[in-house]
């Protein structure tokens, strides 16, 4: 068992590893570039005096090109005359928010659904291995939008603001339908642990299931709950775009790369005049973004997590 | 390693296969005129009917007592040949079915076939129940059969209505004597609505449903597909293929068949603008008749100088904002809108400019008036209200919001489709910057916003109304106080009053002045925020003859001809 | 393994079974009526009453008396927004296209996938490694609407290759076929990718290598029949999503599948459409799964099916 050697004592040189794989240490350097620009840019693009203003409507500037002479223009100007900059800077924090977020949710569920299926065996392991298997084969996107349709009565009865509502709702929507690989990985997991020695001995010794779980499987569990949340944060970005192309994604003003992506479609590929850039600049900030992850995510499984089990990704 | 290329191989073969199972390679053969509709076919049963694509397509199965002119789209004899009104109370029709009148399986068309379609409309209502309304005794019928209905579904004995007491009878197999309520001078145009179509009960009784309870006669929609569908105008049904195409092919028995240009029309589906539009491009199809929908594309097309292909005109529609008008918001809040004073200010602080140019971007008309000016005859539009932001200040501060102090947070409700939220951000930029208002935005799910626009569930919301027939009363019979259209909930004696005095007057004239007064009424209490009239947009090519221009976005597809 | 199939067998109507619960509980839930007419015009109650009434819709208890019981015999009953379409009917016209598409898809997927998979395999942590993982992961890092669009855009707008859209020809699968093709394609390169390495690695591999057979031969007699077995049965489940169509695609490509019903159907509130979508979906999901899961015994004989944990 590999995982047995993943133990505090071996943080320090698990690191190296981890960064000396090129995949991590570029994907890494890529993601954190483009956090930072867009945190830091967050006092600009909230002010709402300010030009890059998410929702500062410029007169008469409706679909202007990329040009260099004014920030606001950098990238080109919106059809309301916003500046796609502004917008491209705020839609990155919200669309990792969305997708930090869903991949928290989904991952808090995976691993509790997990943890509990593998370590109590038995009939629990039995029921909640079937509902998984059952959730399983519901389609995907169906559960997403029914989700999201069930619950934003719910919250906006319980929240003030319909924009914050529409977030929840975003980040539960997509976190409730992705637990299930990571649900299933963890249960292996956690079944080949718990024959080993070393909580054979903490049980034997009188350890709680919760001490148990917090000292010795969660420690043990952490390589493939890192790979799995890693991979699961590019595809939430990725649902949201698929829920802003249908049109009940984010909620206007607020942006995200995959709302500005799917606004920007008709007018960037219509074959009569094409406004490029409202495609080009999210799309390239999305898939890289994605591309990073799906790399960091890939890396480190080769790191911490040479031989899986099974073969679901 | 033969073994693992099997996987491809088999799975290609099995692509193949289904291919074939898919109906793939059948039909495609091209019909003498092919077009996109607005969208896909709902419902074909004149009953229910009230898409725009629906009613097109009717107009090719069906025809009225009245038809329409292929060119100018006024009311002229259908299947009717005579039809006068009696000249002293102008309210008592006589209409003559024509002796060669037929449906699409050689019967002839009889006045029980009116007889048995209109009344349907009373007892089983459909959207468009209300235009029966204006015959004599019909509203009464209806109101008595739905008591008797829910009556008879709780369980209580009751006893049906006399349809005896609605004034429409048959005088024999082909003479039709209707008297109306009012002496409404588009009764013609009403005659050549699809409300007003017959319908052939024979063919349509193996889908009859009759509830044992109540004895109300329902039909599963399956009569309206091929082979099932009888119909009685210039085209059958020859086929329809689930998202598709609708193949109509003109009908041998119809009385004018040697005026019918087409003999194939085939309507193509396409959801996506886009894709729409390359099949165009390719020539797979001869008509667009919707790039109003997908306005980025042919604002770009008019962007670009145009071109002879595209056709934009003006609707006989209207884009505008309503305000709940009651006492107090969904939430519990006083409504500050039940104050008119607000509503004139929140109207007269918006410039409508922007929103035409970058939102709706197809040239629409910018709006001062709910009924869209020119688009019936001698009907003068009045003024709106101006946008004057001065003075919208001034009326807000009145209303005790001065700069928009403590006034509280509404919320803009749309649907979550087209411009929408576009123009809502606008609005909401517009009402910050001009009026110090803050603005919530809400876009919803299509479904949603409908079940909460009809019942107040909203502070201030996208609304738009498209007229039925060539009378402003079409438009300004929805503010009506009881009107069931009426999202806003805004009750106006005075032009309840006005309305109904215009639907007794016989002088042309003096009734559309009646309307014009009580549209202005309605403008100025301001209940809606007009803010652009729609515009229609088609692309065609020189070739295709016989597809007006017209408001309505109508079309008689017999006289529809490609040259080539 | 009789033994076993028949369990798996004798489990799916349960399954189905369950689905068919936790779908029309989500939709009965959803606010929103099917029979509403979308937006400007509002229902008449008493109509509204006598629709619901037709469709035994009037209450959860009279729409599972009545739908449940159909389902079991094939009818899956009227659907609610297509007037006059049974959803047997909208699944018949629907289904084969997705079908088609989808195993046309799943060719290209599996190809391209290994493919690439075993080539960054070979050359790892080499820039053909990162580069062909790039490649191959554009479709799980692009939305599909966009890569869809793009495609288009190039194929058919700009070099005038391609159709654009429509259903019939095979030259009209093509785009819609790479473009369903890229989701699959890129897990199964990875898939292949890492099992690839794991049996490189392995004492046999070396063995042979050691004997002084040729790279290529190792590589393609030895390694890549083990190394696809866990590609194998990723099979399954990215066939079944391919085989039931995908919204995007569809709508892009303007493609009659059925895809487009799980989310039109939802949108329409078309209750009886949307429990159909699913049970097909579902059927179809379960079926490939143990057909994988026979396939997988039959390929590698040494592998015990019956030991494996449960896997969709």
């Amino acid at each position: 068992m590999t995982l047995a050697t993943l133990n505090p004592l071996a943080g320090q040189r698990l690191w190296q590893r981890v960064l000396s794989d090129r995949r991590v240490s570029i994907g890494g350097g890529i993601l954190l570039l483009l956090l930072t620009v867009c945190l830091l840019s967050l006092p600009w693009t909230r002010d709402a005096r300010g030009d890059l203003f998410y929702d500062r409507q410029h007169a008469n500037a409706s679909l202007l090109p990329p040009q260099t002479h004014q920030l606001w223009l950098l990238l080109g100007s919106t059809k309301l005359g916003t500046s796609l900059l502004g917008q491209c800077l705020i839609g990155g924090v919200i669309s990792l928010t969305i997708g930090v977020a869903a991949a928290a949710i989904s991952l808090v569920l995976g691993v509790a659904v997990g943890v509990l299926a593998g370590y109590h065996g038995g009939w629990i392991d039995s029921l909640l291995m079937r509902i998984v298997d059952i959730l399983y084969a519901l389609p995907y996107i169906l559960m997403v939008i029914l989700l999201k349709l069930a619950l934003e009565p719910l919250l906006l009865r319980l929240w003030l603001s319909t924009a914050a509502a529409n977030l929840v709702v975003l980040f539960l929507s997509i976190g409730l339908v992705s637990w299930l690989t990571m649900a299933r990985v963890i249960r292996g997991q956690v079944l080949s642990l718990r024959t080993l020695p070393f909580i054979e001995a903490a049980r034997a010794a009188g350890a709680g299931p919760l001490r148990i779980f917090l000292r010795h499987l969660l420690p043990n569990l952490v390589g493939p709950i890192a790979v799995y949340a890693t991979l699961t944060v590019p595809q939430a970005i990725l649902q949201e775009s698929l829920l802003s192309f249908l049109g009940i994604g984010i909620q206007k003003p607020l942006p995200t790369w995959g709302s500005l992506a799917s606004d920007g479609l008709t007018l960037a590929l219509n074959p009569i005049w094409s406004r490029w850039w409202l495609l080009v600049f999210p799309c390239t900030l999305l898939g890289v973004t994605l591309l990073a992850l799906n790399f960091i995510g890939d890396g480190l499984r080769d790191v911490l997590d040479p031989k899986r089990e099974g073969a679901k990704i | 390693m033969l073994r693992l290329l099997l996987v491809p191989a088999i799975l290609a073969a099995l692509a193949a296969g289904a291919v074939i199972w898919s109906g793939g390679t059948a039909g495609s053969d091209r019909a003498d005129f092919a077009f996109i509709n607005r969208g896909d076919n709902k419902c074909l049963d004149p009953n229910q009917m009230s898409w725009m694509q629906d009613i097109r397509i009717a107009y090719a199965l069906w025809e009225g007592l009245y038809t329409l002119d292929p060119v100018t789209l006024k009311p002229i004899l259908g299947c009717a040949d005579r039809a006068q009104a009696d000249p002293q109370t102008h309210t008592v029709w006589t209409l003559h079915i024509r002796p060669d009148a037929r449906w699409s399986n050689g019967e002839a068309v009889t006045a029980r076939d009116f007889l048995f379609a209109w009344r349907r409309f009373l007892e089983t209502p459909g959207e468009y129940t209300y235009l029966h309304f204006y015959i004599r005794g019909a509203r009464q019928y209806a109101a008595a059969y739905a008591d008797y209905v829910k009556s008879a579904q709780s369980g209580v004995a009751a006893r049906r209505p006399d349809f005896s007491i609605v004034a429409e009878q048959a005088l024999d197999d082909r003479t039709l004597r209707v008297t109306l309520a009012d002496p409404i001078p588009f009764f013609p145009a009403l005659c050549a609505f699809p409300s007003f179509f017959p319908l052939n009960e024979k063919s349509m009784a193996p889908f009859a449903h009759t509830d044992p309870l109540t004895g109300v006669t329902t039909y599963d929609q399956a009569f309206t597909r091929p082979p099932n569908l009888v119909s009685n105008g210039p085209y059958r049904m020859a086929e329809w293929t689930f998202k598709r195409r609708m193949r109509l092919a003109a009908s041998q028995y119809y009385w004018d068949r040697a005026h019918v240009k087409s003999r194939v029309i085939d309507q193509i589906s396409a959801d996506d603008p886009l894709a729409a539009f390359r099949a165009y491009e390719r020539g797979e199809v001869d008509w667009l008749a919707n790039v109003d929908n997908a306005p980025d594309l042919a604002a770009d097309l008019l962007a670009k100088g145009g071109r002879g292909d595209l056709h934009v005109f003006t609707a006989f529609g209207t884009y505008f904002y309503t305000f709940n008008c009651l006492p107090t918001l969904p939430d519990g809040r006083k409504n500050p809108l039940a104050d008119v004073r607000v509503r004139q200010a929140l109207s007269m602080a918006i410039d409508k400019e922007p929103i035409v140019r970058e939102a709706a971007r197809l040239g629409q008309p910018v709006a001062a008036t709910y009924i869209p000016p020119g688009v019936f005859d001698d009907y003068v539009s009045p003024p709106g209200l101006p946008y004057d932001v001065a003075a919208a200040a001034r009326l807000l501060a009145d209303a005790g919001y001065p700069a928009g102090r403590g006034f509280p947070r509404l919320t803009i409700l749309y649907n979550n489709e087209g411009v929408h939220g576009d123009v809502a951000q606008i609005i909401s930029r517009q009402w910050l910057r001009n009026l110090g208002i803050e603005t919530a935005l809400e876009g919803v799910e299509i479904k949603i916003f409908g079940a909460r626009l009809y019942n107040q569930q909203y502070d201030i919301a996208r609304a738009s109304w498209y007229g039925d027939y060539d009378d402003p009363s079409t438009f300004t019979d929805k503010y009506l106080s009881d009107a069931e259209n009426n999202e806003a909930k805004w009750s106006n004696a005075r032009y309840d009053q006005l309305c109904a005095e215009a639907q007794k007057e016989v002088d042309a004239h003096r009734r559309l002045q009646l309307l014009s007064q009580a549209e202005h009424l309605l403008l100025q209490d301001a209940p809606i925020l007009p803010l652009y009239h729609y515009v229609n947009g088609y692309m065609f090519r020189d070739n295709v003859k016989g597809i007006p221009l017209a408001p309505s976005a109508m079309q008689m597809f017999k006289a529809i001809e490609v040259i080539r | 393994m009789v033994k076993f199939i028949a369990w798996r067998i004798a489990q799916l109507p349960l399954i189905l079974a369950a689905i068919y619960l936790i779908t029309f509980l989500l939709v009965w839930v959803a606010p929103g009526s099917p029979f509403m007419p979308g937006g400007e015009r509002k229902l008449d109650p008493t109509v509204e009453k006598m629709l619901k009434e037709q469709f035994h819709a009037q209450s959860l208890g009279a729409f599972l008396r009545y739908y449940p019981a159909r389902a079991l015999r094939g009818d899956l009953g009227p659907s609610m927004y297509y007037n006059g379409w049974s959803v047997n009917d909208v699944l018949r016209y629907s289904l084969p296209v997705s079908v088609a598409l989808g195993l046309f898809a799943m060719v290209i997927a599996t190809v391209a996938g290994c493919g690439i998979g075993v080539l960054a395999a070979m050359r790892r942590d080499s820039l053909l490694d990162y580069a062909s993982l790039a490649v191959a992961l554009v479709g799980i890092s692009l939305p599909g609407f966009v890569v869809a669009g793009i495609l288009l855009a190039i194929f058919c707008d700009h070099l005038h290759w391609l159709p654009s859209s429509g259903w019939g020809t095979l030259r009209q699968m093509i785009l819609p076929g790479v473009a369903l093709a890229l989701m699959p394609m890129a897990y199964i390169a990875r898939l292949m990718r890492v099992s690839m390495l794991d049996t490189l690695g392995n004492d046999y591999i070396r063995t042979a290598r050691a004997k002084g057979l040729a790279r290529a031969a190792v590589v393609w007699k030895h390694a890549f029949r083990n190394a696809f077995l866990p590609v194998f049965t990723y099979l399954g489940p990215a066939a079944a999503y391919a085989m039931t169509g995908s919204f995007v695609i569809e709508t892009v490509f303007n493609i009659p599948g059925l895809g487009q019903h799980f989310v039109n159907g939802v949108k329409n509130r078309d209750q009886t459409l949307i429990l159909g979508t699913v049970l097909v979906y579902a059927a179809v999901l379960l079926t490939l799964n143990l057909l994988v899961d026979i396939g997988y015994a039959l390929i590698d004989p040494r592998i015990d099916v019956t030991a494996k944990s449960p896997n969709a």
